[in-house]
């Protein structure tokens, strides 16, 4: 009964975890894009992209701090695009950036766009392609593609004189002058400490945040929501599971209270019975954790896939961890039962 | 030097007006390789003589020697690993652990208190359930079992750990007469071959002759 009950509830952290980390991931593609660099904002940006601008002079004093290896200007601009054999448009973010990464080739040439695979998905967009971008109908050829940028919408890459074209268009109010961006993505010299680096860039300049990977993804505001909303959700779920656990166990040793008084007749101490107990615990989460999981990816895998699930390896062991430990707490709840059975119950 | 040796034992539940005697200045010897019986009516305090016996209740007054040490004196934890390793328990409802097998059950009271199931231990439990007819039985869960089976799988358990001392509680009153003797008569066996001293609480007047010695207790005083 509580193994069947523990599969539904790992069936149901695995699928919520899915979505938590699908959406964060969809969000979160085109800086992911840049690897483990530093990002340099402004510091009034509050870490938002489109609200950040440095100018050419903060650029070149970032460019001059000790430490830094390479720096690459980044810039970003919402727009439509029209899809091949299509009447409809797409809403697609331009970027512009100056650094290829494992995920980005060398910036293509001008007039020419690095898309994201996700817009492939939505029409038959070929390499060679030509896209009209824009309020304007920027035409962008098609030069490749690029997986795992989806920014909420499909993205497409760049370099930074196409962008400045495209975004005085598109956004007249956010385009930029020559030289300036608006962020720079750092790549820290061999044998510095990032975060050291990130304190020296901002002293320099007196007028920039810069921050890790991680921290740009948490500043993100909807990131934060849905993980702050899904966090809580998990949480109750392994409250249940606590729940569950603690009940069922209370139970078993209710009914066990008399063999338990036999053990400890026999010999047995506490701590034997409540070894046993663990063992039970871990063993019955054990068995749920893989039924579990394995219904839950089956689950996953007939979901609709523009649907945002992803079910990450890092996320399957939070997941493994947390109800292992839960069901271990939840069995230990019965621990002052157990140490007040009296071994003499067993006679008479 | 007796097997074990109750000296002017006495027992009280209770307080005040309340104060029931449950055992009245008891003394009792019982020597290796004998098989006494416990008997008289209910409240009479056999089953409270058979707690302190075994350890499993302190008495008020007296001394309780197994083996000629005294273990009325003994700390809570030296208490768990002295009836381990001394005595033996045969409960009225037998009680055996249902998710493990006949054999099971008996290596699992080895195993407790930190002990190791190691091959002598595996041998031990082979031999007594063959001993007690239950060689083919081994793999079997409780539930698998006759009541009957059930208590001759108890019996082994008690003699698991190798006990100077086996306290058996009714172990007749859930089987049929002929069962019951059954059962009584591989007991008597197993206690003659070991040289184990044993004490048997029982209603049941039809066992009597098993026994070397049959002991009455009235409102806690040994009556005969």
């Amino acid at each position: 009964m509580v193994g069947g009950a523990l599969v539904l509830l790992v069936v149901l952290l695995v699928v919520l975890g899915g979505f938590l980390d699908g959406l964060t991931l969809s969000q979160t593609g085109a800086y992911r894009a840049q690897g483990e660099r530093l990002w340099v904002l402004s510091q009034d940006s509050e870490l938002q992209l489109p609200r950040s601008r440095l100018s050419a002079e903060v650029v070149e004093q970032v460019t001059a701090v000790d430490g830094v290896s390479e720096t690459g200007g980044i810039a970003a601009v919402s727009t439509t695009t029209s899809l091949p054999g299509s009447d409809e448009l797409a809403d697609v973010v331009v970027y512009g950036y100056e650094l290829a990464s494992d995920v980005l080739p060398t910036p293509p040439a001008a007039g020419s766009a690095v898309v994201d695979r996700r817009l492939a998905t939505l029409a038959d967009v070929r390499e060679g392609d030509t896209l009209a971008v824009g309020p304007d109908a920027t035409p962008l050829r098609v030069a490749g593609f690029v997986e795992d940028t989806t920014q909420s919408v499909p993205t497409l890459w760049v370099e930074m004189g196409t962008w400045r074209e495209l975004a005085t268009v598109a956004n007249p109010a956010g385009a930029l002058p020559d030289g300036a961006v608006q962020a720079l993505v750092v790549t820290p010299a061999a044998e510095t400490d990032p975060e050291d680096l990130a304190a020296r860039i901002d002293a320099a300049t007196g007028a920039t945040s810069t921050v890790d990977l991680d921290s740009l993804i948490d500043g993100q505001p909807s990131v934060a929501q849905q993980a702050s909303t899904f966090q809580g959700i998990i949480s109750v779920t392994f409250v249940v599971t606590l729940l569950v656990v603690a009940l069922f166990f209370a139970l078993l040793t209710l009914e066990r209270t008399p063999l338990y008084a036999v053990l400890k007749a026999l010999g047995g101490r506490s701590s034997d019975l409540v070894r046993g107990l663990t063992a039970q615990a871990l063993g019955i989460s054990a068995g749920a954790l893989v039924v579990g999981v394995a219904l839950a990816l089956a689950a996953v895998a007939l979901l609709p896939s523009d649907l945002p699930v992803r079910v990450t390896g890092g996320r399957l062991a939070i997941i493994a961890l947390g109800t292992l430990a839960t069901a271990v707490v939840g069995a230990l709840f019965t621990l002052r039962r157990i140490l007040r059975i009296d071994p003499a119950d067993a006679i008479g | 030097m007796p097997a074990l040796e109750l000296e002017a034992i006495t027992k009280t539940y209770g307080s005040g007006e309340q104060t029931v005697v449950a055992l009245d200045d008891v003394s009792l010897q019982v020597d290796d390789g004998e098989l006494l019986l416990l008997m008289g009516p209910s409240g009479s305090g056999k089953t409270t003589l058979l707690t302190v016996a075994g350890a499993l209740l302190r008495p008020d007054r007296g001394v309780v020697r197994v083996g000629g040490d005294v273990v009325s004196d003994l700390k809570p934890r030296e208490v768990a690993r002295f009836r381990r390793d001394r005595v033996g328990f045969v409960f009225q409802h037998v009680n055996l652990v249902p998710f493990l097998t006949a054999r099971e059950n008996l290596l699992a009271v080895r195993e407790l208190g930190g002990g190791r199931v190691d091959a002598a231990a595996k041998r031990r439990a082979d031999q007594l359930l063959e001993e007690l007819g239950l060689g083919h039985r081994s793999r079997n869960l409780p539930s698998q079992l006759s009541g009957g089976e059930r208590q001759r799988v108890a019996i082994g358990r008690a003699l698991m750990n190798e006990p100077a001392l086996v306290l058996v509680d009714e172990p007749t009153s859930a089987l049929d007469s002929k069962m019951g003797r059954q059962v009584m008569e591989l007991l008597r066996t197993e206690v003659k071959e070991r040289g184990v001293a044993s004490v048997v609480v029982t209603h049941d007047e039809r066992v009597t002759d098993v026994a070397d010695r049959v002991v009455e207790i009235t409102d806690g005083r040994i009556t005969g």
